[in-house]
């Protein structure tokens, strides 16, 4: 096993990757920005090492700067979390020179998969279903004009080198096609450093259903079964799910095995996830491979049992899987709903500032991940995601129930959160009845607001904000600008003193 | 002793008074009598008859963050108004001549220059935050004054990024 651990990332997943480290004895290395310096992850790792200026093209994607820090604290492997470095091939092929483990596919499959346009054609041979649409990347627009009349509008743009809902864009007409490419190919040339995009027929509303995947350096692949990700805004999951309330037993094992034949075509190992789209008479694409931990990774270890952190740094280290396909269940209900940085009420802009109040919500069934801390600003350099709340229950009624409770326990003040949005998606009478597809958040939340709130909260809110001004209640964490009036109180009963009016 | 603050850009009074055991509050015609019992830095038990309600409150520059009941209510002290719009679109300003960053995040694109005219809901500057594009659109049909930013530059949330000259009619109706 290795002796220690570089996590190439930051946020969320760098704190769950350190503390599966943790757990397994191996000691870990954090790497940090400038924007980062105080930020969860390096609080929490073993050692950190600051790597560079807060733009990740200076830091968090630099390879030299990574590769000088797994050296400096000699660092056996890296891994990579999701996005940044998570599935370059370059990298990984840059560690195995330098002798260091890529805690990831080998670079071969990697490559392969992530080139969406040549994984289409392999996966086509293999004989598992594609979605109709380009197998080549052109630059030039008659070619992209030629193959959307051929298709039929509605298209999608999609980066070649893409994943994560960057670069993509759904064209309705012709006359928006270029404009289309045009910021499809901004947007994946500055999140994958790579402007190729092509052409896939758009299907309209299917179910997002994804296979998790492991295969060790042994020769054996099995699937930790599906994961709904149907509720997406921007073409970004936001509420994930296993299982799918859209499977029955002899689909499950139908896709199942496909995903293993997928990957194996591919001659892929480690975690990966097998992307299928579903349309409405139950017919599976296949869309794209993961070569990466997912986001969503969690209810899939909550309905199996698995660590597929653990599993991963295993597999890495030559180790094989420890079970067979018969030895995989699923069991109960799983649901994940991810945390944004967006203000739901400014239209999903991103919202940044620092966090002043911070409780995670604790309970039976109920999973935190986080890369957030009271006191932390949240910087504008990266992806808006904060946190991951996972809940299970032994069915997705009760599942449901648990996600919507601790939905109202978790408190953050100081940044703007998609968590009332998601409470009430939650609560949604077709969420709840499991009628799920990709249109879901467009079709029923289409110019959503919070609604505002009741006459007596409103009230009683103006009057704690009065008695905070009174007091000077909440100042000591806002910042330095006001070093005025007493922060907390000595005895529990406030005395007020002196009275001021609201403004200064 | 009454105190004002912005909800949602409107304004609000609230009066409270002190009693020999709690407080009275006061919402225009309203009154009610509650114990306020201060926990810790950031939290407040604000008894009201037989319930109490436990009070989370933040505050950041202007803006009081206050949750209560399982809601946050977002109040902004009166007087330095920012010109937030509450649930506006990306870049519509209060008076829409002056268009500005909705975030702070980074100048991908320019797509007019002054004195250009353009049409309601023309994109006019790109901006990206978190790695995610936003178009900023013109509010109305009109003429590009000046333009005060350019492609790679960082900006603030609200600075100004264009000002515009809303048309009084427009110009070429289709």
């Amino acid at each position: 096993m290795f002796r220690k651990i570089l996590i190439a990332n930051r946020g969320e997943i760098a704190v769950r990757v350190i503390r599966a480290c943790r757990e397994m004895g191996i000691p870990s290395v954090a790497v940090y920005s400038e924007a980062d310096r105080t930020a969860l992850h390096v609080r929490i790792a073993d050692e950190a090492v600051f790597i560079g200026p807060s733009p990740a093209a200076e830091s968090y994607l630099d390879m030299d700067r990574l590769v000088e820090a797994a050296r400096r604290t000699g660092a056996e492997a890296v891994h990579p979390g999701y996005g940044f470095l998570a599935e370059n091939a370059d990298f990984a092929r840059r560690l195995e020179r330098e002798k260091l483990v890529f805690i990831g596919p080998n670079a071969d499959a990697l490559e392969l998969v992530g080139d969406k346009v040549r994984a289409r054609r392999t996966m086509e041979k293999a004989g598992v279903p594609i979605i109709p649409g380009m197998k080549t990347t052109p630059t030039d627009i008659a070619e992209f004009e030629a193959a959307a009349a051929a298709l039929g509008f509605p298209v999608i743009v999609k980066a070649s080198a893409g994943g994560g809902g960057k670069g993509m864009r759904v064209v309705n007409a012709p006359e928006s096609l270029a404009a289309a490419l045009d910021a499809g190919r901004r947007e994946a040339k500055s999140a994958f450093g790579d402007e190729s995009v092509y052409l896939e027929k758009y299907l309209e509303a299917p179910r997002h259903v994804e296979f998790q995947v492991l295969a060790d350096r042994h020769g054996r692949t099995v699937h930790l079964f599906e994961r709904e990700c149907s509720i997406q805004r921007r073409h970004q999951k936001i509420v994930e799910e296993s299982p799918s309330p859209a499977l029955d037993p002899e689909l499950r094992a139908a896709m199942g095995e496909t995903a293993v034949k997928a990957m194996k075509a591919a001659g892929y190992d480690n975690a990966g996830t097998v992307e299928f789209l579903l349309d409405a008479g139950r017919r599976f694409y296949f869309l794209e491979v993961n070569a990466r931990l997912q986001v969503e990774h969690p209810v899939t270890e909550l309905v199996t049992g698995v660590d597929l952190v653990r599993q991963q740094i295993r597999i890495a280290a030559g180790e094989p899987l420890e079970f067979g396909q018969e030895d995989l269940h699923q069991r109960g209900h799983a649901i994940e709903c991810r945390v944004y940085a967006e203000d739901p009420a400014r239209n999903f802009l991103p919202s940044s500032g620092r966090i002043l109040v911070f409780e995670e919500p604790k309970g039976p069934g109920v999973r935190h991940d986080g890369g957030i801390a009271a006191g932390w600003d949240v910087p504008i350099f990266y992806d808006p995601i904060l946190a991951k709340l996972i809940v299970w229950a032994e069915d997705r009624a009760r599942a449901c129930d648990r996600m919507a409770a601790a939905l109202s326990d978790y408190v953050l003040l100081g940044v703007r959160t998609t968590i009332p949005f998601l409470r009430e998606v939650i609560a949604h009478p077709a969420f709840r009845e499991g009628r799920l597809d990709t249109g879901f958040i467009g079709k029923h939340f289409e110019g959503w607001s919070e609604k505002p709130a009741g006459v007596e909260t409103t009230r009683l809110a103006l009057a704690a904000a009065a008695f905070a001004d009174a007091t000077g209640m909440g100042r000591r964490s806002s910042g330095a600008t006001d070093a005025s009036g007493p922060s907390s109180a000595p005895t529990p009963w406030t005395s007020i003193g002196r009275w001021r009016m609201g403004r200064e | 002793m009454e105190f004002e603050y912005l909800l949602d850009g409107t304004p609000r009074k609230i009066t409270l008074e002190r009693l020999e055991s709690g407080w009275t509050i006061r919402d225009g015609e309203a009154a009610a009598q509650v114990e306020i019992r201060q926990i810790s830095e950031h939290e407040l038990l604000l008894l009201s008859g037989d319930t109490a309600h436990r009070v989370l409150i933040a505050r950041d520059g202007d803006r009081l963050f206050v949750r209560l009941d399982g809601r946050e209510v977002l109040l902004t002290e009166p007087g330095e108004h920012r010109g937030r719009s509450a649930g506006g679109e990306a870049g519509a300003s209060g008076d829409g001549r002056r268009i500005i960053a909705p975030m702070p995040g980074k100048v991908i694109k320019v797509c007019v220059a002054a004195g250009e005219a353009v049409r309601k809901n023309q994109t006019l500057v790109i901006v990206e935050a978190m790695k995610m594009e936003n178009e900023i659109k013109a509010a109305s049909d009109g003429a590009v004054v000046k333009v005060h930013v350019t492609a790679g530059e960082l900006v603030d949330a609200e600075r100004t990024l264009i000002e515009l000259e809303p048309a009084g009619t427009p110009k070429e109706a289709k």
